[in-house]
Order: structure tokens, then sequence, then C-alpha cells
């Protein structure tokens, strides 16, 4: 219905469009009803008419419509124009009046009817004109005689050309000339009705053409539409309308299964409470999770200091300097948090990084292998061993005494009279001085002719002998103390005329007399460094660490006789020191302490020290404990009957260690190094072989300045008083007392 | 034949006890993300063998571990809604709309109640885990509840409801502890059955989602957390005796007041607890037809001057009772029965916190942090209002003794009332006492805010506003603690104990105690000067001086004492005899302990410098 409702207002418009037509003829406004009654009278008569007619003059209508819209726009400037086109667009219209004048008036009846046919229809028939050329251009006429041809298809001539003077003067007389409009295409004259320039009026003006259509009437809807069915259809019921369906039932048993089994629920379930008492009463923390693993809490972040606050204490925020120079750092050093300050509460902003760090936090939580860590809570003081206080074990060398002054180059070696009564001190500076130790007085000076490498007192009380290690010599001193026996000294240290003889190259040393001193002579083939005597005061060894197979050479005083009691040895040796009671010869090489049983005259133990380069030898006067010193600032104590690994290996240096020496009668040690400190220890060591013996640092002794890069050359217990005396490269000799 | 032997399956070892996430994942036959999901939800994490046998890169879980997600009844359940999920979509490309619409609604859904009794056996230890999760339910209410952040509306309003449920947990039984402003947020540590449970709220501000994390994973724990606080703070409820969940006052819940809300319900379920069991008690009634005409939102002018004048009432009968309890009241609060039973179990520190702000009555500003400030007042025993509508009482009351403000400057001020900055409310709280407001006062810069966490005699290092502080608290107990002399003469007789003992001990004794004195010597000052009228925040920095002069005297003294025994010290030539990794981690610590040394400095260098500038300053004008 609504395309037809559409249909109908098409048609008024065309109507309208076309209303020229009728209201020239029957001057009856109202199109529809006209329409509607000749629907049934259209005749066959009319249509042979519409045959003639030409599409130009429907064209040329149509376009009037479309030019006066186009028009609208661009009236006013070109005014004259306008009405021109106009008129000529409205030619069909007066061309039509023409015809039908010329037809005649007993046929305006069907005539009319049949526009009425025409302009339902879509291919719009205008009546014919004059001319009967077409729609062709008029310019192929140019040069004719004729402009075209009539209904009888005679020429129709062109009129004869008007006086360009008459034409003015018609023009500008008649008071009707306006309205007149040369027709080119019929070549003539047409003038205009009063109705018809109303209505090019009208048009201009964008109106409807007809003063009397109303374009807004109201809708009548003519189809009577009670008791018709849409669409409308006449057929009998089928009988599927009447039988129940089949698939319906189906379905229908299919939801009723599925209601009966609960697959479908037709209610709502009853909503429980959310939440419940899901715990007891018992406030007991369980430790172990449901499948029986430790439960391992995440460990809580840490809590918030001052540094975070939104308005911290002034020195808890970075200057601009500082906040710049992180950006310098690597990127793990960097703070992760730069403190910040604000005036007032309203001023802090949203922390752009909560959401970051609580999904960090996220991750850790389920990403992180966990893992329980004992934490050591200590104070690192008690770390330190509880040792018993050295107030406790006193005696032991505190306070520096006595210096002995004279020397004038570094004192290398110092060796105390087995009796405690004279000190002996050999130096670089070419001489060996003789102590009163009481007294601090130097009593005698041996010029030399190079400089010392090590002294070692005879431990005979009767004999005063002095050995000492002179570049690749060692003498053997006559001091000529008043204790000693000097026909026994001289006895010894006259030269053996057995010796003499023996003389020849072959020979690992040569044994002579000494041309200024009371002294005798050894010399070996290569720099002597070290000289220690057996307990009994007969024998000797020397080292001399260059002579490779005649590095460690064992001397006989009495019998003026040297052996090597090595064919190899292994590594550079560094000193070899005699057991203080039993066959044993103890031989220190860079890494490692051999020791020897000389009655055997096999290696008996081999001691794994650890160090990286041993320096000095000690041992105990009981022979079963061991230290030793080496260039990484350690000692090493060994305690023989226990194994060959150290028994405790103290660090207590900061650079090389020098000497380390044991007291004889005192359960006393030191060590002196080259940091210019001498370490005095407790070294007790029980009879019991159960009870492992007692290492307690005592002391930190000072002093000595540190000249050309060496501090304490040497250090040695007085023989019988818990006094110490040191060495140093400042050329004295201090001596600590308790 | 050996060789064709099947090789046996180790059943000891790290090899035996560990698995590799890619064994368990096809072990379980799921997919990664679920995988994830179930670890989250069940608790479990990855843990380190002794021995990585398949290489370090690799994350190791315990075999138990992964047996026991195999038996976990979500991992069925995940797969029948992963099925589920398919039909629907189904349905949906075969435009079965009827079919979707039925699907969707009943959708299968699954609780996590059984995971939280079998991560949390006890109570004890759910409250002892629960950090994490009131900080995280605390940031998601704050979450723009947004679709393109994928993160669903219902979980934003519920997370919100149970962090509101859980304050006013916190208000009611006053065991909020601590409290701290950061710049990442406030911090609040409560104390629940003996627990220490510190959360971080964020600032009331837009929270921005950055695009590099996996929402995903946050809203997997944030969905265990909701059920693990539910029930949590259903067994709180419980052991209060009321109703969970508390039925919130909606027109209060608009206007953001939400705190008050739920705490306005609780104060009417108790009272009607105890209203069943004594209906005589005429003090009850009254209080009940009160607290109903607060609950009623037709709440009209005069009904509110009505309900006050009947409080007044009230609070003169209760103080002709003899009860010291104002508070509690305009909440509500009013079961006698309960509270008495409450003290018999608080401690002291309940009751101080309890007392703090007795009497007091606060106005919040507009610019203050709302809930945050009544959460802190209420917990610690005062009464708020705020400007807006059904707010307890208005910004005109005449009992006000606090305005808490945050802004330049003040329009019209009341002489009546205190305008404080609510830093003020904040180091009150830490320091359990009422500080003097000069310094918090509108408008200036407050004192610095200091942090409650830090112990800053094990640091090392005490801010100068903490010492000042710590002289108001010495104060303030001085008053209720024996007398200075008694306490003194004490002090030496243990010091004389000591002294015989061990001298380390009696060497911090003896500081102590000069300490001491230097205090009570401050304190008498104090008291001089109080008298004489001079303002307290410009005598702080004479006393500083003085005070810092005199401890280094004493220093001094207490020192020059031992150093005569002995000139060395005898760790000093110990240290020899330490063992090797004794000493090494010896030297570890001393690094530790040198870097530490080193921010102290650090602190009193930045310290020196800021003093200095602003002498300079001073010298200037």
């Amino acid at each position: 219905m609504r395309s037809s409702e559409k249909k109908q207002v098409e048609e008024s418009k065309k109507a309208a469009s076309n209303g020229a037509v009728v209201s020239d003829i029957n001057g009856v406004p109202s199109v529809p009803d006209s329409a509607r009654e000749d629907i049934s009278n259209a005749t066959s008569e009319s249509e042979d008419e519409d045959w003639h007619n030409s599409s130009s003059d429907n064209d040329g209508d149509s376009s009037s419509i479309s030019d006066n819209t186009d028009e609208s726009s661009d009236e006013d400037d070109e005014d004259t124009k306008a009405i021109n086109e106009a008129m000529l667009d409205y030619m069909g219209a007066l061309e039509e009046r023409r015809q039908r004048e010329a037809l005649g008036s007993e046929e305006e009846e069907p005539r009319s009817a049949r526009t009425e046919v025409e302009s339902d229809s879509s291919e719009d028939e205008v009546v014919p004109s004059r001319n009967t050329i077409g729609n062709v251009p008029l310019h192929w006429y140019k040069d004719e005689q004729h402009i075209g041809y009539d209904l009888a298809g005679k020429k129709i001539k062109k009129k004869e050309k008007q006086d360009q003077i008459d034409s003015f003067l018609a023009h500008t007389d008649g008071s009707k000339s306006w309205r007149k409009i040369y027709d080119e295409y019929n070549d003539e004259e047409v003038e205009l009705t009063k109705e018809e320039v109303d209505m090019i009026r009208r048009i201009r003006a964008g109106r409807i053409p007809h003063a009397e259509v109303n374009a807004y009437e109201p809708y009548v809807d003519w189809f009577d539409w009670d008791g018709k069915g849409h669409p409308l259809s006449n057929a009998p019921e089928p009988k599927r309308r009447f039988i129940p369906s089949k698939w319906e039932a189906k379905k229908v048993v299919k939801l009723v299964r599925a209601i009966r089994n609960g697959w479908i629920k037709l209610d709502k379930p009853k909503e429980k409470p959310k939440f419940y008492l899901l715990w007891g009463d018992d406030l007991k923390a369980t430790e172990k999770t449901a499948n029986g693993l430790t439960y391992i809490p995440p460990p809580k972040p840490k809590l918030p200091g001052h540094e975070e606050s939104y308005n911290p204490p002034v020195e808890y925020i970075p200057t601009q300097e500082e906040i710049n120079s992180y950006a310098l750092m690597y990127e793990e050093d960097r703070p992760k948090f730069i403190p910040q300050g604000f005036q007032s509460l309203r001023q802090v902003p949203a922390y752009s990084e909560f959401i970051k760090e609580r999904f960090e936090r996220c991750l850790d939580l389920y990403l992180c292998p966990r893992s329980r860590k004992k934490r050591i809570d200590i104070d690192p003081e008690s770390l330190i061993p509880k040792l018993p206080k050295p107030k406790d074990l006193q005696p032991f060398p505190n306070i520096c005494y006595l210096e002995y002054h004279g020397h004038t180059g570094p004192v290398v070696s110092i060796a105390v009279d087995p009796s405690g009564m004279w000190l002996a001190s050999g130096s670089m500076d070419q001489t060996v001085r003789l102590w009163e130790v009481q007294t601090a007085r130097c009593c005698r000076v041996w010029s030399l002719d190079g400089p010392v490498r090590h002294i070692a007192w005879n431990p005979r009380k009767d004999l005063g002998i002095l050995a000492i290690s002179l570049q690749s010599k060692v003498l053997l001193l006559d001091l000529e103390l008043g204790t000693s026996d000097p026909d026994e000294v001289s006895k010894l240290l006259a030269l053996n005329p057995s010796v003499m003889d023996n003389d020849g190259d072959g020979a690992l040393v040569t044994w002579m007399k000494h041309e200024n001193l009371k002294a005798l002579e050894v010399k070996h083939s290569q720099e002597v460094l070290s000289i220690t005597w057996h307990h009994k005061g007969d024998y000797f060894t020397s080292v001399a660490p260059d002579a490779n197979t005649r590095a460690v050479l064992v001397h006989q005083l009495s019998k003026q006789q040297t052996q090597n009691p090595f064919r190899k040895l292994q590594g550079r040796v560094v000193t070899a020191m005699f057991h203080p009671s039993r066959p044993f010869l103890f031989v220190a090489t860079k890494m490692h302490v051999r020791v020897y049983n000389l009655v055997k005259q096999q290696l008996s133990k081999k001691l794994m020290t650890g160090l990286h380069e041993i320096t000095s030898m000690a041992i105990h006067s009981k022979g079963d404990n061991l230290i030793v010193g080496s260039k990484e600032g350690k000692i090493c104590w060994f305690d023989m009957d226990l194994s060959t690994q150290p028994y405790k290996t103290i660090k207590n240096h900061h650079e090389d260690i020098q000497a380390v020496a044991f007291h004889t009668a005192y359960p006393l040690f030191a060590s002196c190094a080259d940091d210019s400190t001498v370490h005095v220890f407790h070294g007790m060591v029980y009879n019991d072989l159960l009870q492992n013996p007692l290492i307690v640092p005592l002391k930190i002794l000072h002093g000595h300045s540190k000249t050309g890069g060496r501090g304490i050359l040497d250090c040695c217990f007085h023989s019988n008083q818990p006094w110490l005396f040191s060495a140093g490269a400042d050329s004295v000799i201090k001596l600590f007392c308790d | 034949m050996a060789k064709e032997r099947k090789k046996l399956k180790k059943k000891e070892g790290n090899a035996a006890k560990y698995t590799t996430r890619n064994k368990a994942l096809n072990r379980l036959q799921i997919k990664l993300p679920e995988f994830r999901r179930l670890c989250i939800l069940k608790g479990i994490h990855p843990r380190e063998p002794k021995k990585k046998f398949e290489g370090s890169h690799k994350t190791y879980y315990h075999v138990k571990d992964i047996n026991f997600l195999a038996h976990e009844p979500l991992l069925e359940t995940g797969r029948a809604l992963k099925v589920y999920k398919k039909k629907i979509k189904k349905a949906q490309a075969k435009k079965n709309w009827s079919l979707v619409t039925r699907l969707e609604a009943n959708k299968p859904s699954y609780s996590l109640d059984h995971l939280v009794k079998e991560r949390y056996p006890s109570f004890i230890d759910a409250l002892r885990d629960l950090d994490d999760p009131l900080t995280m339910l605390h940031l998601f209410a704050t979450f723009p509840a947004e679709a393109s952040y994928k993160i669903p509306a219902e979980t934003v309003n519920n997370c919100r409801r149970l962090s509101l449920e859980w304050q006013a947990y916190v208000a009611r039984t006053h065991c909020l502890r601590k409290t701290f402003i950061s710049v990442k947020g406030i911090y609040y540590q409560a104390d629940v059955a003996g627990q220490k449970i510190t959360w971080l709220t964020p600032h009331v501000l837009s929270q921005v989602v950055p695009n590099d994390i996996d929402i995903r994973v946050m809203l997997t724990f944030v969905e265990f957390y909701e059920t693990l606080v539910g029930f949590v703070n259903f067994k709180l409820y419980h052991s209060l005796g009321l109703k969970y969940p508390p039925i919130l006052d909606s027109k209060l819940e608009a206007e953001a007041a939400e705190l008050y809300a739920v705490m306005r319900d609780l104060g009417k379920e108790a009272h009607e607890a105890s209203e069943k069991e004594k209906d005589s008690n005429d003090f009850n009634s009254l209080s009940d037809t009160d607290t109903n005409h607060a609950q009623e939102p037709v709440n009209t002018e005069s009904r509110l001057a009505e309900s006050r004048a009947r409080l007044a009432s009230l609070q003169d009968r209760l103080s002709k009772m003899a009860k010291p309890e104002g508070n509690e009241k305009l909440l509500g609060v009013t079961d006698d029965d309960e509270n008495m039973e409450e003290d018999e179990n608080e401690d002291d520190d309940t009751r101080q916190c309890k007392a703090l702000f007795k009497d007091l009555k606060f106005f919040l500003g507009r610019e203050v942090p709302r809930e945050s400030l009544l959460l802190l007042i209420r917990a610690f025993g005062g009464v708020a209002s705020w400007a807006g509508d059904n707010a307890p009482f208005e910004e005109s009351d005449e009992d006000i003794t606090h305005q808490i403000v945050d802004r330049p400057t003040q329009g019209h001020i009341f002489l009546s009332r205190e305008y404080v900055q609510p830093q003020w409310v904040y180091d009150c709280v830490n320091n359990r006492l009422l500080l003097p407001t000069i310094d918090y006062l509108l408008g200036r810069v407050p004192p610095p805010h200091l942090s409650p966490f830090v112990d800053n005699e094990k640091e090392g290092y005490v801010p100068e506003y903490a010492e000042t502080l710590k002289r108001l608290q010495t104060a303030k107990e001085g008053k209720v603690l024996p007398l200075p002399g008694e306490e003194g003469s004490k002090d030496t007789e243990q010091f004389l104990e000591s002294v015989v003992a061990n001298r380390t001990e009696s060497m911090e004794e003896l500081r102590k105690t000069q300490k001491q004195a230097i205090l009570e010597k401050t304190y008498q000052e104090e008291l001089t000067k109080e008298i004489a009228g001079i303002p307290f925040s410009g005598s702080i920095q004479t006393m500083d001086r003085d005070e810092v002069d005199g401890e280094h005297v004493v220093e001094k003294e207490a020192y020059s004492h031992p150093e005569t025994m002995d000139e060395e010290p005898p760790s000093a030539i110990a240290k020899a005899m330490m063992p090797r990794k004794a000493r090494k981690l010896y030297a570890a610590m001393q690094i530790g302990k040198q870097k530490k040394q080193a921010e102290i400095d650090l602190l009193k260098e930045r310290k020196r410098k800021s003093e200095r500038k602003q002498n300079k300053k001073v010298g200037e004008i």
C-alpha cells in the first residue's frame, strides 16, 4: 500500500508538470480526479496520435522543471536570459495549443482524456508541432529555403526576414510586443497569454506553475481495507496445520528429560551464603602444608624508612648533584628510590610505580623459588675466638725497655749468648757487635770484609764461639769472653792439619784460619744465608741456597770436617735445623719442610705447609712442635705428633715475615715482619699428648720504623728471661721486657 | 640383556624429588596460563633443589606440589568450564540465541573456599599472610573499572567493600598501631590476634594501569585474595558477635563516606544483638531509637536536633554512671556489656590507643584524605565529621576541637577550634600523644614526618625531630611514671651490679643512665621554661645544642675510663686466631658496617650543610 501511495504522489506531480495542457484545455485543475475517471476511457484513437509525439517536446518539458530549480540559485544575475529560456521551454505548450486550434473543437474531449493517459504512462508524448523535423539541430536547415515539413509532408517555407527598423518599431510601438516571442523552430512569432506569463513568473519564483494546485492537500486513503486479508488468498488451510508436529514433540521430550535429569534448571538455585565460619577457635600456627611440605611463608617486604616519607627530614633528600651522580653509577648500584619532599600533603602526586611494584611482588610470589635461608644474625665480635686474657699469661715481652744504638746499617741478625749476658748482632754495615744485654753497652766491634748475613751463637756456655756467615764464608769467631775456657776454644779454632792435606778441588768447603781475627774460616762455593748449631755445639749446618746439591752442609767443628748429607734436594732450601734432642734434621724448602732421620739416613716426614714461600722456621725446645713463617705473613704451627698438616695457621702480618722464634724456657713464640711489628704469642705445649697446644696471641710490639721498605729483620728471645730482642732495618736493636 | 632393560626411575635424590616446569605441564596436561593460575590459587611456588639436575636455567617444582595440583578439583572444573565455553561459542555461531542465553544463565561456577582452608589451616596462618592481600585489595579498590583494562567492575566493587569492612573492623577494635604517609601511599599497621599486619593504600588519586604488566596475573591473585579476606573478615566479625556481611547504608555510600556507612551498620547490629538480651535497660532502648533515627533516610534537621539532645542527655547519664566512653555513643556502639568484656580482654596498648583522641571532635576539610583520616580518628577513639550531606555534625558545631585542613588559607575561622594539617593526626597516632599543634597549624610547613617502622637507635642515626618527639614522650610519661629521682637511684644500683658482671654492659648502662640524667635535666629546664612562658618551638633549637654537647662530654668520660686499663683492644690480636671462614665473614660484616656508617655519615653531612645554609640565611636577614 505504501507503493500505491507513492505512485499517486508521483502522478500528481507529473500532472502538475504537464498541467499547462490540462488547464488550457478544460480549465479544470484537479488532475487526479480526471485521471481516475479516464483509466477505463483510454481509447485506441488517442494512442495512434500518441505515436506521432516527438520526444523533443517531452524533453523540453522535463528540462523546464529542472532548469527552474537550477535557476533559483542565480536567477537575479541573468534576468532576461532566464525569461527567454523559460519562454523557449514553454514552446512545446504553445505549439500544442496551436495544433489543437487547428484540429478543431470536436476533438476536445478525447484529447484531454488522452493527455491524462499520457501523463500516466512513462513515455511522455506531446502533440506534434507545425514543424515535424523532430529533435534535430536547426542549423541543418540554415541554408535551406524551408525550415521543415508540416504534418502533410509539405515544406514549410521560411518567412521573409523583417526589416530591422520595422522590427524595432514593432517592438517599441506595440504595447503587447514584450509578450511576443520568436519561435525559431516553427519560424513564427508567438504571443503569450496573460496566464502563460503568470505561469512563467511562478516557475521563475520556484513555485508550482498553476496557482490552483495545492501541493499539500490532506492525504486521503482511497483504498478500503476493511475485511480484506493481505495478501489476499483464498486457499484452504492445509492439513499439516491440524497435525501436531513430530519434531516439536521430540524437542519437548528432550527438554523434559533435561529438566528431569537436572541439566536444565528452571528456578534459580538458592544462594548459599558466600562466606561462613571457616576456622575454628584454635589459634595455633601450622608449619606443614596440606601436601606435607614445610610451609615457607613469603618474605615480607621491607618496611619503609624515613626516606620514604612524603615529608622526610632534610638530610634524607639528596641534592641535585647527588641525583645527577646516580646516572653515572652502574644500574645495580643505583638507588631504587629517590626520596622527595613535599611541603604539604595535598601536593603529593600519585605514585606512578605503585601498580608496577605490586605486579612485581605478585611475580615474586608465584615465580620465585622459595627456600629457607638461615640468616646469620650474629654479633661480629662473637666471631672473634674467646681466648684467655693476655693478662693471665704473663710474663711476656710488653714494653720496649732498652735500645741498642751503634750500627749504621740494617741489623740483619742477632743472637743471644746461652748464659743470657751478651747479645751479638750482625749488620749490613759489615760489622758484628757484641752488646751487654743489661746495660745496652757495645763491648766490642768487629769490622769484617763484607755484609753479615746471619750469626749464630754456639750453644755451649763454656765456649763463646759465634758463627757468622759472610757472603760465601762462615766465620767461627772466638769472642774471648771471660766466661769461656780459652784453651779449649783456641784448640778448637786451630786449624786441623789433616784438613790442610785434604784440600782439593773436589772438596765441599775449605777450612782455613782467618788472617786478622782469632777465627776459623769455612769457605763455601756460594753465599751462605743461614747457620744453625746442633744443641751439643759440635755440629752446625750451613745453607747456601744457590749451591744446588750442596745447599745444605753439615760441619763438625771438633774434626773440622764437612759432609753433604743429601745427594739431591727438592726445591730451593731456605733454612735447615737440628732437632733439639734427637738425630733429626729439618730442611725447609720453598713450600715444604722435610724431616730427615740422620741415623737411618732417610726422609721421615714431609710437612705440608700450604704456604707460598717459607722464609723462616723455629723449633720448640721439646722438638715436637715447629713454626714456620712465610712471605704471606702467615705462621704455621705444626704439631709433629698430630699430622703433617699445620695444627694452626695464623695470618697476622700484612707483609713478609722475616723471622720466627721460640723461647727456650717460657711458652712464648714471636714473629717479626716487614710491617715493623713483632707479634708475641703464648704457645703452651702440654706433656699430655692428648691435649693440643694452646696458642694465644698476646701482644703486638711496635717501635721500629720502616727503612728502605724493610721493617724488622730478626728477633730472638732472651735465653732465660721472658725478654725479646728485635733487630730492625732502622739499625736499632730493641729489648722488650715484661 | 642388561642394555635392553628399562631404565629404572629414580627413587631418591633431587631427580626424584623435583621436576621441571615443562615436565609438570606434561604431567598435568594443561597449558602454561592455566598452570600459572592454578599455582597462584594453590600457593605453589618453585623450590630450589640442592642440585639442579636439568640445568640452572630451569624452574623446578617439588614433585609433591605437582601431585597436589593433579588432585585439585579446580583442574577438572577448569576443563569443564572450557568445554562449556565452547558450547556457548558454538550456539552463538549457529545463532541459537535461546540456547546461548540459557547456557549463559546456567554457567557453572566454582569457589575457592577449600583452597583458603587448605592453604591456611588455622586462622593465625591466614592473618600472618594478610599483608599482600590487603595491599592488593586496597589497590584494586581504587582501580578504574574500564573495559580497556579488562578489570571487571564487580571485582573493583568487591575489593572496595572488603577493604572497607576490614577498615571498619580495625577502627572498631582499636587495633591500629602505626601509620605512615609515604610517597608511595599510606602505610598502616594493625595488631590483630598478636599478628602485626601491615598494608599499604595508594593515595586517593586515579591509577593509570601501565601497559607492561599482565593484569590477568594480578586478577588471579585478587580472586584468591577476595575469598581469603572475605573469610577473614567473617571470622573477625563473628568474633565480635556481628553479622557478616554488614549492610551498607546506601545513601552514605553514595556520598563516598563508605567507612562511615559500614561502621554505622556495625553499630546497629551490635546493638541489636545486645537488645535481645537486655530489653529492660532504658539506656539501650534510648540509644536504639537514636540509631534508628540515624538509619532512616529521611533524616531531617529537626530529628537530628532531637537525637543530639538525646545524646546530650545520654552523655549526662553516662557521666553519672562514671563510664568514660563518650565517643562510641555517636557511632551507636552503645553496648555496655560488650564493652565491659572488651575492656577485660584489652591490653594496655589498645587502651592507650582507644583513649588517644578521646573527647576530641574533628572536622575534616574537603581537601584532606577523608577515608584515611576517618579510619585513624575512629581507631583512636575520636569523632569526626566532614563537609557534605549526611555528615554526623556540621562544620559550625561548637564542640569541634580540631579542624583538619590542608589549604594555604582558611576563609572563616572558628576561634574555638584548632586548624591543623593532616600530618598532625598521623604523628599523634605514631607517638601516642597529642602533640602541640603549633608546628602543624594552617599554612605552615609541618615538621618532618618520620617513619614509625624505623628503630632509630639500631639504625645509628636519630633525626632531630625524633629526638624532640622522644623528649615530649618522656615528658608525658614523667607524669605517670615514678619520680625521676627514684628512677635514677635504681639505675645506679643496677650499674653497680653490672660493673661486676661485665664491663661492656656496664658501659652501656653508664651511658644510659647519663643520658637519662640529661633527659631529666632537659625536662626540668623545659618545665621552668614553660613556667616562664617561652614558646616551645623556639626553645627546641637551643635545647638540642645543649643536649648534643652534653652527650659528647658523657661519651668522652665513658670512654676515657676503660682505655687506661688496656690501651689496645684485645680483639685486634685475637682476630689473627680466627679461622679463615670466620675471618672472611667478619670482614664482610665489617664492610656492611662501613656501608651503614657511610650512609649515616652522608646523612650527617647533609644535615650539617642544610644547617649551615639556614644559618647563613638567618645571618643575611
